[in-house]
């Protein structure tokens, strides 16, 4: 579904990613773990070209959007994406935070979106907000109305980048249990993600970047049992204690 | 030179040139500087937009042209209007009034401009790569996302730069145009009492930027809470 080749950006001197290669197929779920600075970040912002590698290719289903002459708007239309702060749209009613992009982009009537709102906000538990403005929301429920406003857009793939780490401890729950009923339905997912327990339980494959690349991949089994790369038992002896 | 007199002569000016300073003086204040505001915003969210364009040597144009205006003393500027302006464009047969609100217009639009440019940056870069994830294009994340919110930095600061213009146009006076600081010029070459004339003349001009300053607050107050 998502195919990366020898993919490389700096940022000024720093030189973030140094030659990624990784294939995330259809249904997979996809969580990347590893130190802070090791280019996990950047690296789930370059498969929807928030941020432009210099070198490289992304090939999503079948086309490569790194490519110039491509219309990446329509692309990123089929990827959903949440952010570690949430990123609602703090202007717009619940409702229409989640309806503003299917209706503009064409994708929906006015009606079928309000319709999909309320039912994508029953789903997450936040119907009875639907009139409010994000202001009253905790963070918690802000960030499951990020995910299901990214969900209005019908993508084919979700990539969350580390969706829990602006948390209050007691609102993560709520938050990881909308992305496992994602998982359960077989939603291709990416996760950036420091819930080391979460990981290991939701992922059919972990990736460890350390120093810009992947330095170990395998199944949660093989990354969190058996280690291979010492970096990769170095960073997991911190994190699990 | 004593309170008693001071106050009487006060009374005796307004009471006979009342119409100066009231209609004549604060009219023309007010028009020059609605006029100022009005163009000088539209001109402003011009070059606020056209900075933000991706052709280069326009970028350079504008960044000079606000450089210029802002390291400029605005009577200086007003000087050039008034004398340059009308040897430049004769057919357009500008009258003083004319080219000394173009200067104000010009020097209100680059604060503007710098105005609107940070009332967009001080919007959360996050607000448009969500917008962008969504697969918006640029424009629409500008126009649905990120405007809506820079409208509330925008508005009470362009507020601001109404009462700064207010009292700006007294340099207006320079030229004779008829604003409030003119009405003082008039009166005091017809009374010679200059300190009275002085304090009407700040009176007013307190009243009518203290008001406005304060409707602003009060508008400011109302955008905050519909958050």
């Amino acid at each position: 579904m998502i195919k990366v080749v020898d993919l490389h950006k700096s940022f000024g001197q720093l030189h973030v990613l140094k030659g990624v290669n990784e294939h995330i197929k259809p249904r997979e779920v996809v969580s990347i773990i590893g130190p802070s600075g090791g280019g996990k970040s950047t690296f789930l912002r370059c498969l929807n070209m928030l941020e432009i590698p210099e070198k490289g290719q992304i090939i999503f289903e079948g086309v490569d959007i790194t490519a110039k002459k491509v219309d990446i708007n329509l692309h990123r239309q089929k990827m959903g994406m949440v952010f570690q702060h949430f990123n609602v749209f703090p202007h717009l009613s619940v409702k229409e935070n989640i309806t503003l992009a299917p209706v503009l982009l064409k994708k929906k009537t006015k009606e079928e979106a309000d319709e999909m709102a309320k039912a994508l906000l029953a789903r997450v538990g936040l119907l009875e907000k639907i009139d409010e403005h994000p202001s009253r929301l905790s963070g918690g429920q802000k960030q499951r109305l990020a995910i299901v406003r990214a969900l209005a857009m019908e993508p084919d793939v979700m990539l969350f980048d580390e969706p829990t780490s602006a948390l209050d401890p007691e609102m993560v729950g709520e938050v990881l249990m909308v992305i496992k009923d994602l998982v359960r339905e077989g939603m291709t997912t990416v996760i950036v993600t420091h819930e080391m327990g979460f990981a290991r339980e939701v992922s059919d494959r972990i990736l460890f970047m350390d120093e810009g690349v992947i330095a170990e991949s395998g199944t949660p089994q093989e990354i969190f049992n058996h280690p291979q790369n010492p970096r990769t038992k170095d960073f997991l002896s911190k994190v699990l204690l | 030179m004593d309170i008693g007199t001071i106050c009487h002569n006060i009374v005796k000016i307004m009471s006979e040139y009342w119409q100066v300073f009231l209609i004549e003086g604060v009219s023309y204040t007010l028009i020059l500087s609605v006029i100022t505001v009005f163009f000088g915003a539209i001109l402003g969210s011009l070059l606020a937009l056209g900075k933000r364009s991706r052709f280069k040597p326009l970028v350079w144009i504008i960044t000079a042209f606000v450089e210029v205006i802002r390291g400029t003393p605005i009577l200086l500027q007003l000087y050039f209007g008034y004398f340059v302006f009308p040897e430049l464009l004769p057919f357009l047969e500008m009258s003083d009034f004319t080219s000394i609100s173009v200067a104000l217009v010009i020097n209100s639009s680059a604060y503007v401009s710098e105005v609107i440019r940070s009332g967009i940056q001080a919007v959360d870069r996050g607000q448009s790569e969500a917008a962008r994830s969504l697969g918006l294009n640029a424009r629409q994340t500008m126009l649905k996302i990120v405007l809506p919110q820079a409208i509330k930095n925008i508005l009470p600061a362009l507020g601001n730069e109404f009462v700064m213009i207010i009292k700006e146009t007294s340099l207006a006076s320079t030229f004779f145009i008829g604003d409030l600081m003119t009405s003082y010029l008039k009166v005091r070459g017809i009374t010679y009492l200059s300190f009275e004339c002085l304090f009407i003349v700040g009176v007013i001009y307190f009243v009518l930027t203290f008001t406005l300053s304060k409707i602003i607050g009060v508008y400011e107050r109302r955008l905050k809470s519909s958050d």
